[in-house]
């Protein structure tokens, strides 16, 4: 990574935003997994009750 | 009480947006670290409410054990499965932070290495309970697993005040500029309202899918009246 006159770190962008883009997916992954199985807890549910 | 739940969790939503956008363009870059310090603004609420749901996760599983209700071991999936999520995420933030800042993805220093253990053990807790399938041992055994997992959640926050450590210690709003101080706490309360709305959903989640189960309180129930 390259550093700035004082040692500073210049750049750097692409992990910044990769790491708020992993974190993201991650939620948006664990929320549609949620949603799937209440859908199928549901879908049991009611089958059972059907009969 | 689902739509409050709900509620809380959108308002978590909107909160990580904003506090996302604070992050990366109004908020000045570093003196040293320059832009690549912005990774804080995710990284370390990441960590404190993963810290957090291991804590609610603990306090779960001794309610479960102590009162023996369902609706404790049901809390008690949520916030592990959401402490395992964080945990997880807080590694590769971590990494993505050290190659740039330290120059390697990955090494062995305490604070790293007491991060993963947790991950692993939280993990494993939801492991064990993919393979117990009678209700009433598989509750029992995941609230002792996770009282035993958690003996590590404290050394990962004192650890780097223990012992000499590559991560710096925690900083306070005495250390960080007031700048800086707003988005970590916009994003820090982001993840709090997030968490409580995924624990709240998977609860209920097991809740539903426990209907077929036989609850374990009415085995104790019937095994008292037996005896």
């Amino acid at each position: 990574m390259a550093e700035g006159p004082a040692g500073v770190i210049i750049g750097g962008w692409p992990y910044v935003i990769t790491a708020y883009s992993i974190t993201a997916v991650a939620l948006a992954l664990n929320i549609a997994r949620l949603a799937a199985r209440e859908r199928k807890a549901d879908k049991n549910k009611e089958s059972d009750s059907n009969g | 009480m689902r739509n409050v739940a709900t509620g809380i969790g959108l308002l978590g939503i909107l909160l990580l947006l904003v506090g996302s956008y604070v992050g990366l363009f109004v908020a000045p870059p570093e003196r040293h670290m320059g832009d690549v310090q912005r990774i804080m603004y995710v990284h370390v609420p990441t960590a404190w409410i993963g810290l957090l749901c291991s804590t609610f996760a603990m306090i779960f599983a001794v309610a479960y054990l102590w009162t023996g209700r369902n609706r404790w071991d049901d809390r008690l999936v949520g916030a592990l499965e959401i402490s395992v999520i964080l945990g997880g995420l807080l590694l590769v933030q971590g990494m993505l932070w050290g190659r740039v800042t330290w120059g390697i993805w990955w090494t062995w220093d305490v604070r790293l290495t007491t991060s993963l253990i947790m991950f692993l053990l939280f993990a494993g807790v939801l492991a064990l309970r993919s393979f117990v399938e009678e209700p009433l041992r598989r509750a029992t055994w995941s609230s002792v697993a996770t009282i035993i997992a958690y003996v590590d959640v404290p050394l990962v926050y004192f650890c780097v005040r223990w012992f000499r450590s590559l991560h710096q210690v925690q900083s306070s709003p005495e250390t960080v500029h007031s700048s800086m101080i707003i988005p970590l706490r916009i994003n820090a309360f982001a993840m709090l309202f997030i968490a409580i709305w995924l624990i709240a959903w998977r609860a209920r989640i097991e809740s539903k899918s426990r209907g077929a189960e036989r609850p374990p309180e009415r085995i104790e129930i019937q095994g008292a009246q037996n005896g």
